[in-house]
């Protein structure tokens, strides 16, 4: 194994043994709050609703739920890890080794990716025990879980060195993320909305991660798929490059 | 052969405070190299620009060979550090933390956990492997903190303040220990506010302070710089001062104190056979000779005086 691999993946690894070992913390909150929302949604809700886009309204929610769950653990993952290590300079630990600050940066996203990732299969997994989990389109289902949970990967760190206290994670997780996964059609269509607020709807990107993820499984899309992933893929090489120069400026790191 | 760290015109300002104000020195590779200041000097700062932890306002600084900023990874490369403060990650059980710091600087799995391992021994906690950093008592914090700077077999051990508030045997393990390193050929650098440390250790030290290198010298000259105290004591107490020839410029102040003579004069080792045999020559009767060595401290002081005590004030 090359140096740089070495390195990549001791960090890769510390940090998932971070949420791996913590599991009471990391995987069990998913896994309890989306079979709530499976619960009241999907059985008590969901009758009363009938179905939308042709499938039933349990099956249409469980794609916005899964982007919901993956994109805050992700974000959650790296901007804590990051904010906790500044807060009690670890962090120091690893800026004073001769690791690049791209392979840094490549740690820290490619293990909130797969924290994200986890987290989505445990949604699937809980909402097959209430109904069956249609996937139309396995690439564009793989491809936008994917480019969502390393952009918010990689906006956690931003999130973790911009961050001066606990009290910004918290700010921007539940005041600025959950508030625009909430608005982004995860639980109704664009179609049922009048015109101006579907306009003003389409100016929110979580409308085109939630798309993505419910056209890789119900087939269903209210925007173009190809579009909606080739403009996520871009904003997440753009928030890649601010992770890196950040980085490489110390940003948060170095005094 | 390169400088193990060479340093040339380094500045470094915290907003109005100038931490580090033009600082050029160089540390030979293999030599035990003390920094010794006041708190509030700037040793830590000058150690974190080294290792990537403060980013420097001006100047060069080199570690062997390698700019600080532009290999920076050559550079962090052969360092080891032992920090002041402690940052070391809570979540881990001691022996990973080690084995992760291998694995940064690119050290496969296998043979991490075998330095890991070594290294602990090394500094006397192995028993303590499965232990988290908080669950280790204060003096075993401080051989952890070796321990990580050792694992990667560095060519240049940092330690900041390694004894501060340490008890006395930790302090001699830890003397011997380094000791033995530096004579294994490794680079040390130390800083220090204890001077005894410096004097006992050192090959050469550098003093700074308020930022600015006051002079750069090995242990023994700067007691040179320092006024040493000889004695006499006659059989009968003297009243009047004897006119002194001896040590020819060296000496300083002569007076009488319970009718001893007392001759303050530089290198005070060399000054006191010559004013021997002159006062023997001039008929006085000798019992008891003294000649009480300057401290390094004395000199320190002396040297470290101007505002230091402001400084401290502010930092302490
Ligand atoms: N992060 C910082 N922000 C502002 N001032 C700092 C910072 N770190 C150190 N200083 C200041 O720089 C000066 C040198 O500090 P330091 O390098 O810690 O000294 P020493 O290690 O010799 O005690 C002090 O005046 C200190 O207050
Ligand atoms: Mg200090």
């Amino acid at each position: 194994m090359s140096r740089p691999t070495v390195q990549l993946r001791t960090l890769v690894r510390r940090e998932i043994l971070r949420f791996v070992r913590r599991p009471y913390n990391t995987f069990l909150p998913p896994i309890i709050t989306n079979t709530l929302y499976f619960a009241v949604f999907g059985v008590i809700l969901g009758s009363r609703i009938g179905s939308i886009a042709g499938v039933s309204y349990i099956q249409f929610v469980l794609p916005g739920l899964v982007v919901l769950g993956s994109i805050s653990d992700a974000f959650e993952n790296a901007s804590f890890s990051i904010f906790h290590g500044r807060w009690n300079d670890y962090i120091d630990a690893v800026i004073v080794t001769p690791m690049s600050n791209l392979n840094m940066v490549a740690s820290y996203v490619i293990a909130s990716a797969i924290r994200g990732i986890v987290t989505a299969l445990l949604i699937v997994g809980v909402g097959l025990v209430f109904t069956s989990v249609p996937i139309s389109h396995p690439f564009y289902l793989a491809a936008n879980v994917l480019v969502i949970t390393t952009l918010f990967g990689g906006l956690g760190i931003i999130g973790g060195l911009w961050a001066d206290d606990f009290d910004y994670l918290t700010v921007m997780n539940q005041f600025i993320l959950r508030p625009l996964v909430f608005f982004g059609a995860v639980f109704y269509s664009l179609s049922v909305l009048p015109p101006l607020w579907r306009q003003v709807s389409l100016l929110n990107p979580m409308v085109y991660m939630v798309n993505g993820v419910r056209y890789g499984m119900i087939g269903v899309s209210e925007v173009d798929p190809n579009t909606s992933l080739a403009v996520l893929s871009t904003a997440t090489v753009a928030v890649l490059a601010a992770d890196y120069l950040l980085f490489r400026r110390g940003y948060g790191l170095t005094e | 052969m390169v400088a193990a760290i060479e340093i040339d015109g380094l500045t470094k300002r915290y907003g109005d405070v100038t931490a580090l104000d033009g600082v050029s020195l160089s540390v030979p590779e293999g030599s035990f190299f003390g920094l010794l200041g006041p708190n509030g000097a700037g040793k830590t700062t000058f150690i974190n620009i080294l290792v990537g932890l403060a980013r420097k306002s001006g100047g060069e600084a080199r570690v062997f060979g390698h700019d600080i900023e532009t290999e920076y990874r050559a550079a962090r490369d052969r360092v080891g550090l032992a920090p002041q403060e402690f940052n070391v990650d809570r979540f881990f059980p001691i022996r990973e933390v080690l084995e992760h710091k291998a694995g940064y600087h690119g050290i496969p799995s296998p043979e991490a956990r075998q330095r890991a391992d070594e290294a602990l021994k090394q500094v006397g906690i192995y028993e303590k492997r499965d232990t988290r950093f908080d669950w280790l008592s204060g003096g075993m914090k401080r051989r952890f903190l070796i321990a990580r700077a050792l694992v990667t077999d560095p060519d240049l051990l940092i330690l900041d303040e390694p004894t501060a508030g340490v008890d006395v045997q930790l302090r001699h393990d830890l003397w011997e220990l380094i000791t033995d390193l530096n004579e294994g050929g490794t680079t040390i650098l130390l800083t220090t506010h204890y001077i005894e440390e410096a004097e006992r250790l050192c090959d050469e030290v550098a003093i700074l302070d308020q930022g600015r290198v006051v002079t750069v010298a090995t242990p023994g000259d700067l007691m040179d710089r320092g006024t040493d105290r000889i004695t006499v004591t006659f059989r009968d107490p003297i009243r009047s001062t004897p006119s002194i020839a001896a040590g020819n410029g060296q000496v300083e102040a002569v007076e009488i104190r319970d009718g001893r003579l007392v001759v303050s004069a530089s290198q005070g080792g060399l000054v006191a056979p010559e004013l021997v045999r002159e006062l023997d020559a001039a008929g006085y009767e000798i019992v008891d000779l003294d000649v009480s060595r300057t401290s390094l401290e004395e000199v320190f002081v002396e040297l470290t005086r101007s505002d230091s005590s402001v400084t401290e004030e502010g930092t302490a």
